[in-house]
This record gives structure tokens, C-alpha cells and sequence, in this order.
């Protein structure tokens, strides 16, 4: 059983390594990010080695025991009754502890993900087809994320209409947004920068389009732009302009 | 079903599922479509027009073919019947899922608007399914003791009841359509017809066993598995009715 | 022509669902090379508008799942052989067989009409409200495709259930039976109990698009995720419907070429068992990102990753097959033998998936199409068509063209691989997104469209290779010799090619020591 040991070995080095970086170690955010990187690349080396064995052993036998006559008929053992539990138990404990060794790094990550650093800027989000609609704190309303490097973001998100989805690839996570319901998600723009978001959940014709740009811009100027984009009478532009969201004639 | 001997090889047939299927095909997906989302109410008739006869037949040929016992009859109808309800059970679940679920997760049951739904219609119309169920036991034990006559009369008795409970459904209905209690009014209205109104679809499919049932018998003809099969199907109807009223009505 | 379309024998019936199955692949795959097309470049290519993209996509999508591989494996092989391998006449119920099928036909209709109906469907595979509900394309006839192929698989479900549990051969055991009697028995199982939850689901849907109700209208009370577990707790269990029945006819394809027994079968029994027990608990894996409740993801990410012990001990059981084989290398175990690296391929990319924090980026993104194009697109049709070759002999009493076959395999093989792979890595590393005709965003992915896109290309020429193989074959092939492969199994050894109808000369029964593997 040599494919157990690589397993524990891998299993022993990703489950020290994983919580070490996940909780990022002295008071540190933890970005679910970079624990996204490192866990999938631990679950593809753990997925390759499955992989590979079974692969090679499929490749070899099919090469090996090709038949040398027309007439050959294959000499496969007949199994006793403990060799029957054995070739089907001992197995099944070995996937189930790669199961189990998958399943609790996961699930670490996963609590990264869902934990809102408290610190967080809060930013409301309400999807309409097709388009992102951000409103912050103080009333400013923007159709370009804009937030501050170097501070966690958290976004509150509901939609208008259908079912969209709000997808940041650079920071690795998404979630649903649907009328009804308020969904959040977190993220740690680390550095000052610029991506996107862009929707995946399926929303009609333009779907494919429903994207909105995310400037993640050095504290400062972060700062003094949300002050001038804050205005009072903003708090009005909710949903609340007829006028204001063209797909919603559907 | 015939037995063609063109090619001295004997392969069974019969035109009844094929008319089945077509007139499924013609009696609903076409003309719901027609009129709901293409809302042409003269192509929706004339759908129906050609889809429901067509239906009818195949199921009259159906009928008959396995009266006369003309086909391979393996006779498992009866085991099958159990494997079936099992999927029906499911559907119900469904249905009764989303009911739980809606209303377990509403800030308030039941919702503004809706209005008091009387209890008396309902224990009526429990007493008429019951006895409805009691009499077609009666009906088969009459057929299992030969005696045609009273089969018929039992059958059609409960032939009767069926069709009380379901202008007791109606009733109801009407009543509370007056009240502006419709599917549309609000998420228990929903609910409400939803889950009553395929109840009552199923009667509506028991009574039509029954009636399949009954115009061969007034020839004096039956097939034993066919009654026994309708019966255990009225019985889950019955069974699924209690359901229906512990959780619509009295919940 | 009149005993084919009012047939009611179940190997007429089979060959039916072969042919329409067939033919909702190929305009399915139709469509593939159209989306295929329209994704070459960024931007509006070939279609004339965003809808039309999308109702390419929903036919797709609907057409290959439920009018290819569902009808292809428990339409078509359940048909054909349930009852020659277990000795019966036919099945329990021919004439509810024929019903079944026609059923099938017509949700096939449906579904065609997508073609020619002003207002086409547009609303994906998975019709989601509220968007199903909002549309103006047609959702009625989503509904009604799922609800026609849908009672269609109830009633062959309870058919085929019947069928195997009376009418066995006298004297064969439950654990004589075919692998493939086992992985149908399993799957119809799932399939009995799940379908009714969706034609559940769907039914509601048509009630809140055309009547009025409320159930998905969050601003009446209704709930946007009802729907959405009601339809993950059927389609997930789906998915097995396809894998259990292809995993059984692998079964048959490996053993009979390998001429070994199934390895360790009471475990493979056990496994698919499992793998029945566990489905209903894991479809909250496709609503990661919904906004379900923390803990219910997290409970069901295990749950999900459990599938793979089940699975895992049918995989050893098909491995072992293998060891100390007599393996001949024919079409059909060409087939055979790319499924093993497809399965694992297919099957192990579903893990990160089945981990909720990794499904955060890779949900909704073209990783998750080369995950189930690999499981299911590819592995599970590649098994139907090695089925078609391997049972070839048997339904036809012909040979097919043994060196266009195999041209043609490696044509379908090379151009899946050449598919699906850079769908894989534009996935993770882009984050391409599913549904969009257009990528403007991310303009890198292009060349590996570009590649993808060739990829569709040798694939459609190998399948219109194979295509043509079987259909010239059927008519102008060589007479096969009885039992090619030398098989043990009831359906070669005690039954003409093609077998007439009422199957055996004489009523089949097994003595106590008799397996279909007993190869000699
Ligand atoms: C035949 C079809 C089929 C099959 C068999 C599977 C099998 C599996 N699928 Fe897949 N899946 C689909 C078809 C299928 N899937 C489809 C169509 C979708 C998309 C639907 C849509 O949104 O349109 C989908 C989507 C999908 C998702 C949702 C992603 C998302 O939307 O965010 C997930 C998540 O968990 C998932 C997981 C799995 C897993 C864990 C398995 C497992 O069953 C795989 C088990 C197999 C193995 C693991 C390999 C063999 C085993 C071993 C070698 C043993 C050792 C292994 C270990 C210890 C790991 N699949
Ligand atoms: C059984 C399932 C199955 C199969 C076999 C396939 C096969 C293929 N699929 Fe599909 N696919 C799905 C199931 C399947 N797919 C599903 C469920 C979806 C999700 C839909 C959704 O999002 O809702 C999807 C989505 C999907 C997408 C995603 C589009 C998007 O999200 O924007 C893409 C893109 O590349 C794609 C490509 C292909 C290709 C190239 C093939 C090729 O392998 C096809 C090869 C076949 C052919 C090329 C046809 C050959 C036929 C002929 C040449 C005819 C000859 C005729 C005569 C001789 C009469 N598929
Ligand atoms: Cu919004 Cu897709
Ligand atoms: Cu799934």
C-alpha cells in the first residue's frame, strides 16, 4: 500500500500547511484568496496521485494481459470471503480518509470565507438586469465598485428581478443574488488595482454582458471620493427612478 | 392487436400506444401552449378538437385489448401497481414540501387577505371518500362471489360518491373565488389549490378507471387484475386525502 | 412498417429509443458546433442575437440529458437486454413499453418545435424562475418536454422494475444477475423515486408562469430557492440515472473482452446500492453559491465527498476486471477502455467542485462544463456508442466495419480530449463563465476557444464516421457469426441474431452454479 503512504504524507503536509496559512498567523486578515490557491493546489497533487495510480494500473494491464490467442480466456482470481470484505472495505477506509482530509480543509477554508473581518467595509449591492448597482454607508451610489486596498470588503447583495450571481475570478469567490433574500461575500483587496465582476448566473439575452468594472484604489483617494460622491439627496436612487434600469421592461 | 404471419414471424402490435401518446401530445402541451403563450384560443380548440378524440380512442382500444386479455398477459399489474404509487407518494411530497416549506418560512400564516376556510366541507367531503372506499371493497368482494349485479350496482355507487366529492371541490371552490380567494391572491391560495386541485385530479383519473371499469362490466365483461388495480389505486387516493385535510385544512 | 410504429416488443421498442435517442444527439451535437462557433471569437458571431444563442444552449442542454443519454440508456439498452439477459419473453408490460417510448417521441417533438415556435425557450436546462417566469420565450414547452420524457421514465421505471424482480429466468438468483440488470435495477430505483420531484417542480413553474400562483415570487411569499432544491433533488440523483446504468454497461463491454468475471461482485452490488442510498443527500453541491444556509453546505460538501467510496469500490471492481485478463481489442472495448480514464478524469475533477470553497471560484465557470462533458458527455455516451458496437452482432445479425470503427473512436477521442481540456483551464484561471455567447472581459481565452472549437470539429466527424458505419453496416454488413465476442451471457448464448420475437425457442432456466461470466 505505497498509495497510502503518499496520501498520509500529502495529507500530514496540507493539513499543517492549510490552517497555518488560512488564519495568516498574528492578527493578520486571512485572505480566503491566497487560501484558495493553496488548497487547490494541495487537492490537485491529492487528485493527481489518485489519478495516476489508477490510470497507470488501467494502462498496464491493458497493455500487459492483451490476449495471445483468439481462444484465451482470462485467469482472474476467484475471491474467498475475506479477500471479498478486504478488496472492498480496506478501499473504501482509504477513499473515506482522503474524503475526511479533503472535507476538513474545506471546510476551514469555507470558514474563512464566510468569517467578515470586523473592519469590513460594508458596500450594498442590487443586481438588475443587466446591471450592478453599488450604494455605500453614506448614501454615495456608484455603478463601478470602488473600494480601499488594504481593507476587507463586505458586500450585502439582493436583486431587483432575477437571479444573478456576482463573481469576482481575481478574489476567488461569488454568491447568488436574488430578489427576496440579502446574500453577502467577502474579499481582501490587498493592493491598490483593478478587476471586475461579472454575473454567472444565467439571466437572459444579455447575461453575458451584465459585468461592472472594480477599482480598488489606494486608501486616500478611496476616501475622498466616497466623501464628494456622498451627497445627501442620494439615498433617493435605489430602485426608486422609474427611468433608471433599462432591462427591467422585460 | 394482430398477428401478422407476412414474413412467417409473428411479432405482436398494437395501435393503442401510439394513440395514447399522440393524444397526449395534442390534448395538452399544444393547446395549453396555443392559448397561454401564444394566446390563440382557436388553435388551442381545434388542438383539443383533434387531441381529445384521438386520446379517448387509444384509450377505448386500450381498454378493450386488455378486457379480451388478447395480449402477452404476464398478470403482474398488481405488483406493479405498489411500484407506481411509490412515485405518485413522491409527487405528493414534492408538492407538500414546498407547502411546508413556504409556509414554515412566511413571517405570518396565513398571510393578509386570505379568509376563513369552513371545516364543514371538508369532513364531508372525507365521509363521502371513505364510503367511496368501503363500497368499491364491497363491489370487489361482489365480483369475487360471482355476482355480477350487485358488482355493478356497488361500482356505480361509488362512481356516485366520486362525483359528489368532486362537486363538493367545486363548490368549495366557487365559494371561496367568490371571497377573491384565488390561486392568484396570495402564497397560501397557492398552496391551497395547488395541492387540493391535483387531489382532485386524481379523483378525477380514479373515476375515469372506474368508468373503464364499468361499461365493459354492464356487458358483462371484467378483468380481475384491472378491478383489483383500481381499487388499490382509489384506496391511495383516499389514504392521500387525509393528508390534504390534516395539513390544509386543520394544520 | 406497421410492426415497427405499433410494435410492442421490447427489442423493437429498444432499437426505437436507439433511433430517437440517436437523433437527439445529432441535433444536439448540431448545436453544439453552433455554440462552438459563436464562442470562436468574443462578441457576436454567428448568431443573429443573444436569444438565439441561448435557446441553442437550452436545446442542448435538455436534448442531450433528457433526450439522448436518460432515453439512450434506460430507453434503448434497458429495452434491448433486461429481458434477453435475465431469459424473459419480454417485459412485464409491452404495451405500457410501447407507451413509454412514444411518450419519449413526442417530449422529443416538444422539444424540436424549439426550432420553428416564435418565442422559442430560453431559459437553460435548469429553467431557474424568476427569470423562467419573467421571459416571454415559451417555458410551457420546457415543462412539457420534462413532463412527457419524465412520465415516460415513470412508466418505465415501474415496468422494468416489475420485469426484473418476477420475471426472472427460473432458478436465477439475484446475485446471477447481469451487472447491467444490477445497474439498471439501481438506477430505475433512483429514477422511480426522483422524476416525480421534478415534474413537481416544473409543474409549479408552469402554474406561476400562466396561472398566476406565487410560489417562486419572493414579493408574494413565494421562495426563488424552492425551485431550485426542488430541481437539484431530482437532477442531481439524474445524474446517476445516466452513471449507474453506463457503469453497468461498461461492465458487460470490460468483462466479456477481458473474459474474466466482474471482480468481486457482491461488492460491486453493494457499491451501486450505496451510491442509491447516498444520492438524495448531496444536491445542495449546485447551490454552493445560492445562498443556502452555512451549515447545510458544509454538511452536504461531505456528503458529496462520500460518493466517491461507493464509487470508489465499483471502480476497484472494474480495475480488477482487468488483472489477468484474455483482453481482444475490438471497437467496442476501445470504447471500453477510454471510458476508465474518462471515468477517473470525469469523476475526480467533481471533487473540488464537491468542496464548497474551491465551488466559490470554479461554480458556474467552464471548469464545471469539462467536468460533466468528461462524466457524462463523453464517458457515459462513449458508453452507449461502445454498447451499440459490442451489441452490433446481435441487433442486426451483421457485422460492422471492425477498421472504420476504430478510426472513428480515435476521431471521437482525440477531439473530446481537445474539447474539453481548455475548457478545464479557462476555468480556474480566467473564471469563463458559463451561458455567454460573448467574452469580452477576457480576451486570453480566445485562443483556447479557438482551440476547443476545433476539437467539436473532429468530433463531429468521427460520430458522422460512425454514424454512417452503423447505418451501411445495418444494411449491407457482413453476416455475423452467432456470439462473437464469446460471451456467457443469456443473450448470446440462448438467443438468435437478430432474436425473433418471444426471444428463446424454448423457456430459459439457470442452474445454481450459472453466471453470465463464465467464460470458456
Ligand atoms: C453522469 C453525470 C455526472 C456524474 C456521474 C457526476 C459525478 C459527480 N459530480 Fe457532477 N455534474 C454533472 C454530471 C455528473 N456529475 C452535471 C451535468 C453537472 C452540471 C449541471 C449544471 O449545472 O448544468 C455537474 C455539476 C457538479 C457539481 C456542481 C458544481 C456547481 O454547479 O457549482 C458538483 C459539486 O459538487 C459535482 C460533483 C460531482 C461528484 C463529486 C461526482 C462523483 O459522483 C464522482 C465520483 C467519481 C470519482 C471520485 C472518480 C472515481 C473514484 C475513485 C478513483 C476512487 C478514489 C477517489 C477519491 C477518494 C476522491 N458535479
Ligand atoms: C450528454 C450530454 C452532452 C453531450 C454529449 C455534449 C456534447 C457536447 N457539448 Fe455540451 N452540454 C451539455 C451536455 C452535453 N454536451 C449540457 C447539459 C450543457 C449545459 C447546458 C446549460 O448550460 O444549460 C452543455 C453545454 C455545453 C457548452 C457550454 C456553452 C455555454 O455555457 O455557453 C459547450 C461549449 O463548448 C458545449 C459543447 C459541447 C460539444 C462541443 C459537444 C460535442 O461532444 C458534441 C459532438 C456531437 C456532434 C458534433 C454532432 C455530430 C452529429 C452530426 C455530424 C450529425 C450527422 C447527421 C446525420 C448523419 C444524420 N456544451
Ligand atoms: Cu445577471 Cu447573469
Ligand atoms: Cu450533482
Amino acid at each position: 500500500m505505497r498509495y497510502f503512504s503518499v496520501l498520509r504524507i500529502l495529507g500530514a503536509v496540507a493539513l499543517t500547511a492549510v490552517p497555518a496559512l488560512a488564519s495568516g498567523g498574528g492578527g493578520e486578515i486571512a485572505d480566503p484568496a491566497h487560501g484558495w490557491d493553496v488548497l487547490w493546489e494541495h487537492v490537485l497533487i491529492d487528485l493527481f496521485a489518485i489519478g495516476a495510480v489508477f490510470a497507470v494500473a488501467a494502462a498496464y494491464w491493458l497493455i500487459k494481459y492483451k490476449a495471445d490467442s483468439p481462444t484465451a480466456v482470462g485467469t482472474g482470481p476467484t475471491l474467498s470471503r475475506a479477500q471479498m470484505f478486504g478488496w472492498a472495505l480496506i478501499p473504501a477506509f482509504i477513499f473515506m480518509a482522503d474524503d475526511f482530509y479533503l472535507a476538513a480543509n474545506g471546510w476551514t477554508l469555507w470558514n474563512t470565507y464566510r468569517t467578515v473581518p470586523k473592519d469590513a467595509l460594508e458596500v450594498k449591492v442590487t443586481a438588475s438586469m443587466w446591471q450592478w448597482n453599488f450604494e455605500y454607508d453614506n448614501g454615495a451610489t456608484s455603478d463601478v465598485l470602488k473600494v480601499p486596498a488594504g481593507r476587507p470588503v463586505v458586500l450585502r447583495m439582493t436583486s431587483e428581478d432575477v437571479v444573478h450571481s456576482f463573481f469576482l475570478p481575481k478574489h476567488r469567490v461569488k454568491e447568488d443574488v436574488m430578489p427576496g433574500r440579502v446574500t453577502y461575500l467577502w474579499f481582501y483587496p490587498k493592493e491598490a488595482g483593478k478587476t471586475y465582476v461579472t454575473c454567472t448566473e444565467f439571466c437572459g439575452a444579455q447575461h453575458a454582458e451584465m459585468s461592472a468594472d472594480v477599482e480598488e484604489l489606494p486608501a486616500a483617494e478611496f476616501n475622498s471620493w466616497l466623501a464628494s460622491a456622498g451627497t445627501p439627496a442620494a439615498p433617493a436612487a435605489t430602485g426608486a427612478q422609474p427611468d433608471a434600469a433599462p432591462g427591467g421592461a422585460l | 392487436m394482430s398477428a401478422h404471419a407476412t414474413t412467417g414471424q409473428h411479432w405482436d402490435t398494437s395501435v393503442a400506444p401510439l394513440l395514447v401518446a399522440v393524444g397526449c401530445l395534442l390534448a395538452v402541451p399544444l393547446p395549453f401552449a396555443s392559448y397561454f403563450q401564444y394566446h390563440s384560443l382557436g388553435m388551442a380548440v381545434g388542438f383539443l378538437g383533434i387531441g381529445v378524440p384521438v386520446l379517448l380512442a387509444g384509450i377505448a382500444v386500450w381498454v378493450q385489448e386488455g378486457i379480451a386479455q388478447k395480449h402477452d398477459q404476464f398478470g403482474y399489474s398488481q405488483m406493479a401497481l405498489p411500484i407506481f404509487i411509490t412515485s405518485e407518494v413522491l409527487i405528493f411530497l414534492g408538492l407538500f414540501t414546498s407547502y411546508w416549506a413556504l409556509r414554515l418560512l412566511a413571517p405570518a400564516w396565513p398571510p393578509a387577505g386570505s379568509p376563513h376556510i369552513g371545516l364543514t366541507i371538508p369532513i364531508i367531503m372525507t365521509i363521502v371518500l371513505v364510503t367511496s372506499s368501503v363500497t368499491y371493497h364491497m363491489a370487489e368482494g361482489k365480483l369475487e362471489e360471482g355476482d355480477m349485479g350487485g358488482f355493478r350496482s356497488m361500482l356505480g355507487l361509488t362512481l356516485l360518491l366520486g362525483v359528489v366529492f368532486l362537486g363538493l371541490t367545486i363548490t368549495e371552490y366557487s365559494h371561496l373565488i367568490g371571497e377573491k380567494f384565488t390561486p392568484s391572491a396570495n402564497i397560501f391560495g397557492s398552496a391551497f389549490y395547488s395541492i387540493t386541485g391535483f387531489h382532485a385530479a386524481h379523483v378525477l383519473i380514479g373515476l375515469g378507471t372506474f368508468i373503464a371499469v364499468l361499461l365493459p362490466a354492464l356487458k358483462g365483461k371484467t378483468n380481475m387484475d384491472f378491478v383489483k388495480c383500481a381499487g388499490v389505486y382509489w384506496h391511495f387516493v383516499d389514504i392521500v386525502w387525509f393528508f390534504v385535510v390534516s395539513q390544509i385544512y386543520f394544520w | 412498417m406497421k410492426e415497427w410504429i405499433f410494435t410492442t416488443d421490447h427489442k423493437r421498442v429498444g432499437i426505437l429509443y436507439l433511433v430517437g435517442s440517436m437523433a437527439a444527439f445529432a441535433v444536439a451535437g448540431i448545436m453544439a458546433l453552433l455554440i462552438r462557433a459563436e464562442q470562436f471569437n468574443p462578441g457576436l458571431g454567428v448568431a443573429s442575437e443573444p436569444t438565439q444563442y441561448n435557446t441553442w444552449l437550452y436545446f442542448h442542454g435538455a436534448a442531450m440529458i433528457l433526450g439522448f443519454l436518460i432515453p439512450g440508456l434506460t430507453g434503448f439498452a434497458a429495452n434491448y437486454l433486461i429481458p434477453l439477459m435475465i431469459g424473459a419473453k419480454d417485459v412485464a408490460f409491452p404495451r405500457l413499453n410501447a407507451l413509454s417510448l412514444w411518450l419519449f417521441w413526442m417530449g422529443i417533438v416538444v422539444a424540436l418545435l424549439t426550432f420553428v415556435i416564435p418565442d422559442a425557450p430560453d431559459i437553460m436546462w435548469t429553467g431557474y424562475p424568476p427569470y423562467s417566469i419573467k421571459t416571454s420565450g415559451n417555458t410551457a414547452f420546457y415543462v412539457f418536454t420534462v413532463h412527457l420524457i419524465g412520465f415516460s421514465s415513470i412508466l418505465g421505471a415501474v415496468n422494468f422494475l416489475t420485469t426484473i424482480i418476477y420475471m426472472r429466468a427460473p432458478g436465477m438468483g439475484w446475485m446471477q444477475m447481469n451487472v447491467f440488470v444490477w445497474s439498471l435495477f439501481t438506477g430505475l430505483i433512483v429514477q422511480l423515486i426522483f422524476v416525480p420531484v421534478l415534474a413537481a417542480a416544473v409543474t409549479l413553474l408552469l402554474f406561476d408562469k400562466y396561472l398566476g400562483t406565487h410560489f417562486f415570487d419572493a414579493a408574494a411569499g413565494g421562495d426563488v430557492l424552492l425551485y431550485q432544491n426542488l430541481f437539484w433533488f431530482y437532477s442531481h440523483p439524474a445524474v446517476y440515472v445516466i452513471f449507474l446504468p453506463a457503469m453497468g454497461l461498461l461492465f458487460e463491454i470490460i468483462s466479456t473482452n477481458t473474459k474474466n468475471r466482474p471482480f468481486n461482485y457482491n461488492a460491486l452490488v453493494v457499491g451501486m446500492c450505496g451510491l442509491v442510498l447516498i444520492t438524495g443527500e448531496v444536491w445542495v453541491h449546485h447551490l454552493y453559491t445560492s445562498g443556502m444556509p452555512d451549515w447545510i453546505r458544509i454538511g452536504q460538501m461531505l456528503t458529496t465527498l462520500m460518493i466517491s467510496v461507493p464509487v470508489g469500490v465499483m471502480v476497484m471492481s472494474l480495475w480488477g476486471t482487468l488483472y489477468k485478463g484474455a483482453i481482444s481489442f475490438n471497437t467496442g472495448m476501445y470504447y471500453g477502455a477510454a471510458c476508465l480514464f474518462l471515468l477517473l478524469l470525469g469523476g475526480l475533477t467533481g471533487i473540488p467542485l464537491a468542496m464548497t470553497a474551491l465551488d466559490l471560484h470554479l461554480a458556474e465557470t467552464s471548469f464545471i462544463h469539462a467536468h460533466f462533458h468528461f462524466i457524462m458527455g463523453i464517458f457515459a455516451a462513449f458508453v452507449v456508442f461502445g454498447s451499440v458496437f459490442f451489441y452490433f452482432p446481435k441487433m442486426t445479425g451483421r457485422m460492422y466495419n471492425e477498421a472504420l470503427g476504430k478510426l472513428s473512436f480515435w476521431l471521437n477521442f482525440i477531439g473530446v480530449n481537445v474539447t474539453f481540456w481548455p475548457l478545464f483551464i479557462i476555468g480556474v484561471k480566467y473564471g469563463m463563465p458559463r451561458r455567454y455567447y460573448d467574452y469580452a472581459r477576457i480576451p486570453e481565452a480566445t485562443p483556447y476557444h479557438h482551440v476547443a472549437t476545433y476539437g467539436a470539429i473532429m468530433v463531429a466527424l468521427g460520430i458522422t464516421l460512425m454514424l454512417v458505419n452503423w447505418i451501411y453496416s445495418a444494411i449491407k454488413g457482413p453476416k455475423a457469426v452467432e456470439n462473437p465476442w464469446r460471451s456467457a451471457s443469456l443473450e448470446w448464448t440462448h438467443a438468435a441474431s437478430p432474436p425473433p420475437h418471444g426471444n428463446f425457442a424454448a423457456p430459459v432456466t439457470v442452474s445454481s452454479d450459472w453466471t453470465p461470466y463464465n467464460y470458456k
